[in-house]
């Protein structure tokens, strides 16, 4: 479907390592990369029109590292320094070290540069919090009209981003790589899988990797071979205002974000060049095909569009009131529906990787992503944990084009808005939702969207019916980093699973069936898993799947419902991920004989947690549920109700008593029925996602994508005794967690009880504070809440020890115990208490076998110490070992 | 209100009803008219108004005309083609005429009209061309008149040929035009000249912006020939003799029948008594015979001329059928186009003035068509948005509701309720117009200062 404009005007080779598709700014740093690593002389980049094409005017060249999270934040400051680097070596990118000031109009935004400034440390960012005229002495053209004060970014800078498109190119060529301009790929073919042979308009290529860098068309190009690849992507357009060159404007005028105005603006050759992020995107090409050309793609601008950018410009800055205007441009940019880059290997093909959707960004972020896709393509790693960029965060529902639609109108202006916790889209929601959703909605659930899934985030009963008396759809707010709006409806939610009985659902996480004929599907496990998972039928175990390195690379519960069959339960967000894992490391000879499922849009999942929850479920069931017969971490397949077949999972990942049931979809609705019905004399109650998330914070529960990730081991967290280094197999990361068991781990999952904190009046934990031991920074915090039973905030994090010099030490339970800590919560120190296990909290349900068991051990042995097994009994897995011996 | 539980149109409904008959035309952009927006409701069925518009060639003008017709369709659509052939001919410059005449020109080698996809059926076709023919024959050799002059001229003369063409072919067709009647205004302009020639119950407004006040104010440019206008009913009672003043004019209308006091046609107010009795009678039977019918020709199709120097604050010309004017005052109408014109801006892209333009006057610009957003038109057709407004206007805007009523009123109560509304709405180009300003003044020198033909405020 694609045809080039002109005859290439290189010879394509016939084969070659890499083939990098786009020459845009992303391709041509993948490209160097590529070739610094010594691959230049078998790397082609080929590009359908001429490299760095874009025009000079539809780019703005802001260089910064104000980014949301670390990840990001590292890779757009690699790039700076990347560009410093090349300009140094007398390159031209038109770098100019000018800071960036980013300017506050109001006390939320305010906080949020605290929490920046607070993070920098821990970032190695420089940074400075200012007053409104310290603001207005780096940059006397703004006016304080409604500035509460700044932050100053001193190492930002601007660019040419074409200038450095050229630069990258030009460095790639000097090292061996091939530019073959006027060539567009046709097809990209697959074998086995893998990415085979890449056809052009100029011939093909024979390839072992392709790289994605299409920029607008990378969705396109992900048609363009079988199984497609999904590229979630939507170009929006995108304004830039440039004015005629103005009198005595300093040229080192920092560039300036005027976040709640939505600008921002830089000088640049004598004139300014400004633009913003609109409230609400206007989309183009909505049929996703984007013309090939530089002169179909130009598009007149939208003056109303920009009307409420230009007036907020004017505002800021009133003397642009009489600057002439030279041009507005109306560009293309292109965003992911979680505004978030989209980087990695394609789920669909092995060896196809993809980085797009780098927004209005591409120059902080081309750099550093050209670095990571060289690792991942050349080591399979890299040195940053990228999984909230990765591409297996989506589903096939984000590749929806009218999903795609209505998402990104909004996903631009989430770019300017303040991160606030928990944020939620309000478009593109009610997509996947439970059978027991429209109940949740009667019953007054508050929804969060978490991979399409909604979930009730909490209940409130006010207001909960529209005009005509039908349950609203209402998204969760909470728009504060202090005491959140939701504190009531979550206590007495927590009040309820601690003291009587909650209902909540679960039907977002990740389930897959896996099964085989023979013993195989154990042999996979066993080499995928880092715990033992050949345990008595019936058992349930927790385990991490680790990659090479030792990190978890997937969290999860495994229950044995068969001898040759388990069902695997793992957080929402790893129902693509977990998939793209287990098919690239499931050994050759165990690929046909062990089958993986998805089932995760099977079941429904509830969970009933509380002391009373074992006496309601015994009500709808002949089984006897006693711990005897069915105790903790065992699986047992009950009837419920009127129901058959239902899989009930007596664990509840918050560390009460009570079940998940896995329920075939159609009986779901029956099966909450009877449960809400017959839980009504226990006062059942509704639960939602905040109240659950609050009873394992206080429990030291650690989740993968919030405490664990991908450079997190099992020895770090203090789940040293889950990995099984005796079992028969040699599963993944073994050698490593072997080598950090004799050096002792780097750092050391903490909980942290905040004291003289007053949840009614100071600023929240919300995740990412940095921990200070005895006044010197130490780690982050992960997640964060408040226990409602210690009445205080709670912080998960991690510790290290670093000398004088920086360099990190091995940190030991001493160590981190004979601390001082603090916490720092945007700006303001909180003094904390250090817990290195789970606490017991006290209760009026003494329930022994949950008191036993600590998910977080200080002890990296402890377990080994507590499990004698009891041959007798016919069921337990690991974690139920050491309770079994009580019995 | 008669007849409340009407079945109800959907919004779908009306708005294809009232687009059905939508035109709109634009000019090039080094012309005086930007451009036309015409529409058209009919109440009749057939519809009796009739509407034409052309360019005149061979010289840069614009004719455009509309025609309500009465007793029967057939006079509007033959004047509405007719009339603007023989202005075209009478306006055009004799010179040009004769040397045209001698190539072998047509009724129509003089215009070229922009909505027409009717012709006349090929047997009428020759007695019109001939008529036109003799018309054109007798006007080369007349010296040149003013604008007005030749306008009055070729209505007349129209009009007499109507009649001729009936009794000299005594065919139940020509009869049948010449026996309806229909009004008619009609606007000619030229340079910066305007005429607006006027035969009946049509009207055409001026609508002009204070460059002060940003207000819009109204300069009507024709007065109706109907028993509301003084003048008009002293003017026929004058030519006639005084024992008829009684029954000249009853009921507001013309021998108690006609509602017009001038009109194209209906000859059955002009024709001589014995006219009727011998060709007309005969064929159509005795009731055709208006009653005291004593002293005719009692009608006229002489129409009442203005004419008018356009300035740069004149911005637009609405003609239209008495249909409109019965729902709407002249400046109800001037002040619906008026803010339909700003809120226009908004549906069409932002044009930048040329030259050098600082982002304030940007700001101000955009805050101006931000407006306009909030009343944001349901039609982009002026003349849609008046028709709308003329059916649907309440004191809290439009009602759907009513709209509806009325366009689902059964045929045979309709026009009770509603006449056939016709309008065209003619924009200027004020950038033009005073370019032809500095250009007339200048070349004009001081002596000729423009002040007397500046746009008067009508009250």
């Amino acid at each position: 479907a694609i045809e080039p404009n002109e005859k290439p005007a290189t010879q394509l080779p016939s084969q070659a390592r890499v083939v990098i598709c786009g020459g845009g700014i992303t391709g041509a740093s993948v490209a160097y990369h590529l070739a610094l690593h010594g691959w230049g002389g078998e790397t082609v980049l080929i590009e359908q029109d001429g490299v760095g094409g874009e025009l000079p005017w539809s780019a703005c060249g802001l260089a910064g590292r104000f980014e949301p999270s670390y990840t990001e934040l590292k890779l757009a400051e690699y790039s700076i320094d990347l560009i410093k680097q090349l300009t140094a070596r007398g390159l031209p990118t038109g770098w100019r070290q000018v800071g960036s000031l980013n300017l506050a109009r109001n006390f939320d935004r305010m906080t949020s540069f605290h929490r920046m400034k607070s993070l920098a440390v821990a970032w190695g960012m420089n940074c400075e919090i200012l007053t409104p005229e310290q603001c207005q002495q780096h940059c006397p053209l703004i006016s304080l009209d409604g500035i509460e004060g700044g932050l100053w970014i001193p190492e930002d800078g601007v660019c040419d981003p074409h200038l450095v498109c050229h630069a990258f190119i030009a460095e790639a060529q000097r090292l061996g790589a091939r530019i073959v301009e006027h060539c567009a790929v046709k097809k990209i073919h697959s074998e086995h899988g893998k990415v085979a042979r890449v056809e052009t308009t100029a011939g093909d290529v024979d390839c072992d990797y392709f790289v994605n860098c299409t920029g607008f068309w990378a969705r396109e190009v992900g048609t363009l071979s079988k199984p497609v690849v999904k590229v979630p992507l939507k170009a929006v357009e995108h304004h830039y205002l440039h004015t005629k060159p103005i009198e005595n404007l300093d040229p080192n005028t920092p560039f300036v974000r005027d976040f709640d105005g939505r600008i921002f603006f830089r000088e640049c050759e004598g004139h300014i060049l400004a633009g913003g992020y609109e409230r609400e995107a206007k989309m183009v090409y909505e049929d996703g095909i984007i013309p090939l050309s530089q002169e179909a793609r130009q598009y007149p601008p939208d003056w109303d569009h920009f009307h409420e950018l230009l007036d907020a410009l004017l505002q800021r800055v009133p003397s642009f009131r009489d600057a002439s205007l030279d041009r507005l441009t109306n560009s293309l940019q292109v965003f992911s529906p979680d505004c978030k880059w989209i980087l990695g290997e394609a789920p669909e093909i092995q060896n196809y990787y993809v980085a797009a959707g780098n927004k209005t960004m591409g120059v902080s972020a081309s750099g550093g992503i050209g670095r990571v896709l060289t690792d991942l393509i050349t080591k399979g790693s890299t040195y940053l944990d990228l999984h909230i960029l990765d591409i297996s965060r989506f589903l096939g529902l984000h590749n929806n084009r009218k999903f795609l639609r209505d998402r990104c109108k909004e996903a631009p202006g989430k770019h300017f808005e303040i991160n606030y916790p928990f944020e939620e889209f309000q478009t593109g929601r009610n997509l996947r939702m439970s059978p027991i959703y429209p109940q949740l909605k009667e019953a007054g659930a508050v929804f969060g969207q978490s991979m399409g899934y909604e979930r009730p985030n909490f209940f409130d009963l006010n207001d909960k019916q529209d005009e005509f008396g039908l349950p609203r759809f209402r998204i969760a707010q909470t728009r504060t980093f202090g005491k959140p709006p939701w504190f009531d409806h979550v206590a007495s939610e927590y009040r309820a699973c601690r003291e009587r009985i909650g209902i909540a659902d679960y039907s977002s996480f990740t389930k897959y069936d896996f099964w085989s004929k023979g013993n195989e599907v154990v042999e996979l496990l066993q080499y995928l898993c880092s715990n033992d998972v050949d345990v008595a039928v019936g058992s349930i175990i927790h385990t991490g799947m680790q990659n090479p390195n030792g990190g978890y690379e997937n969290d999860c519960s495994l229950a044995r419902l068969s001898e040759h069959h388990y069902m695997m339960i793992a957080p929402t967000i790893q129902q693509t991920r977990s998939m793209c894992w287990i098919r690239k490391h499931t050994p050759q000879h165990l690929r046909a004989k062990v089958n993986v499922a998805d089932v995760t849009s099977m079941y429904t999942a509830i969970c009933i947690l509380g002391p009373y929850s074992r006496i309601l479920l015994s009500e709808l069931t002949d089984t006897d549920l006693t711990p005897k017969s069915f105790p903790f971490f065992t699986y047992k397949e009950l009837d419920v109700g009127l129901a058959d077949g239902i899989r009930v999972l007596n664990i509840t990942h918050t560390g009460e008593l009570g079940y998940v049931l896995y329920i075939p979809n159609e009986y779901a609705l029956h099966v909450y029925s009877r449960l809400h019905q017959a839980g009504q004399k226990y006062q059942i109650q509704h639960a939602g996602y905040y109240a659950t998330r609050a009873l394992r914070i206080e429990k030291f529960y650690a989740f993968w994508g919030q405490d664990l990730d991908t450079f997190t081991t099992p020895l770090e967290c203090g789940r040293s005794w889950r990995v099984k280094f005796n079992k028969p197999i040699d599963f993944i990361g073994r050698s490593a967690l072997l080598k950090q068991r004799e050096e002792g781990v780097k750092r050391m999952y903490v909980q942290l009880l905040l004291n003289d904190h007053d949840h009614e009046v100071d600023m929240w934990c919300w995740g990412g504070e940095p921990i200070y031991r005895d006044g010197v920074y130490v780690g982050m915090t992960t997640t964060t809440g408040y226990g409602y039973t210690f009445e205080k905030q709670v912080c998960l994090g991690f510790v290290r020890n670093f000398d004088e010099h920086g360099h990190e030490l091995a940190v030991s339970n001493e160590y981190v115990l004979s601390g001082h800590y603090e916490v720092e919560v945007a700006g303001v120190r909180f003094e904390a208490k250090v817990n290195l296990h789970s606490p017991n909290l006290p209760t009026k349900f003494p329930d022994r076998e949950r008191e036993a068991y600590h998910a977080t051990r200080d002890k990296p042995d402890q377990a080994d110490l507590l499990s004698f097994g009891n041959s007798s009994s016919s069921s337990g897995g690991d974690d139920a070992n050491q309770t079994m011996t009580r019995h | 209100r008669l007849l409340p539980q009407l079945p109800q149109l959907s919004p779908y409904d009306v708005n294809l009803a009232l687009r059905e008959n939508e035109f709109v035309y634009n000019f090039p952009l080094d012309g005086i008219i930007r451009s036309y927006e015409t529409n058209q409701l009919g109440s009749n069925s057939p519809c009796e108004d009739s509407r034409t518009e052309a360019s005149l060639l061979h010289r840069n003008g614009f004719i455009c005309g509309v025609f309500d017709g009465h007793g029967g369709a057939a006079c509007g659509q033959v004047v509405s083609k007719r009339l603007l052939r023989y202005i075209s001919a009478g306006t055009l410059p004799r010179q040009v005429l004769r040397e045209q005449m001698k190539q072998g020109c047509t009724s129509q080698s003089f215009l070229k009209c922009h909505n027409d996809n009717v012709d006349f059926v090929s047997e009428i076709r020759p007695i019109y061309e001939n008529s036109f023919q003799q018309y054109i024959k007798r006007l080369s050799a007349e010296p040149q008149r003013d604008v007005a002059t030749e306008l009055e001229q070729a209505f007349q003369q129209l009009d007499e040929d109507l009649a001729l063409e009936a009794l000299a072919t005594n065919d139940v067709r020509t009869m049948s035009v010449a026996l309806s009647g229909a009004v008619a205004c009609l606007v000619h302009l030229e340079g910066l000249q305007l005429h607006v020639a006027s035969t009946g119950d049509c009207g055409a407004v001026l609508g002009v912006l204070d460059p002060q006040t940003n207000q819009w104010q109204v300069k009507k440019l024709n007065s109706e020939h109907n028993a509301d206008n003084m003048q008009e009913v002293e003017r026929i009672l004058q030519e006639h003799p005084r024992e008829e003043r009684e029954t000249i004019i009853r009921n507001g209308r013309l021998l108690s029948q006609l509602a017009p006091l001038r009109a194209f046609g209906d000859y059955r107010y002009k024709w001589p008594v014995e006219t009727m009795q011998q060709q007309v009678v005969p064929m159509f039977g005795e009731h055709v015979m208006p009653p005291n019918y004593y002293t005719p020709p009692y009608l006229t199709a002489r129409p009442d001329v203005q004419q008018h120097e356009l300035g740069v604050n004149d911005k637009f010309l609405v003609i239209a059928s008495d249909g409109l004017w019965d729902f709407l005052t002249p400046s109800e109408v001037v002040s619906l186009v008026g803010e339909h014109i700003n809120s226009k801006k908004i549906l069409e892209p932002m044009r930048l003035p040329s030259g050098d333009v600082k982002l304030k006057e940007i700001s101000a610009q955009l805050a101006e068509r931000k407006a306009g957003l909030t009343r944001k038109p349901i039609d982009q057709n002026a003349a849609t948005h008046l028709i709308r407004h003329a059916l649907g206007a309440t004191e809290y805007g439009i009602e759907h509701s009513k709209i509806s009523y009325y366009l689902s009123l059964p045929q045979d109560v309709v026009r009770l309720y509603r006449d056939d509304i016709t309008i065209t709405v003619i924009y200027f180009n004020s950038e033009h117009i005073a370019k032809l300003r500095n250009e007339t003044s200048t070349a004009s020198s001081s002596s000729s200062s423009s002040s007397s033909s500046q746009p008067q405020p009508a009250a």
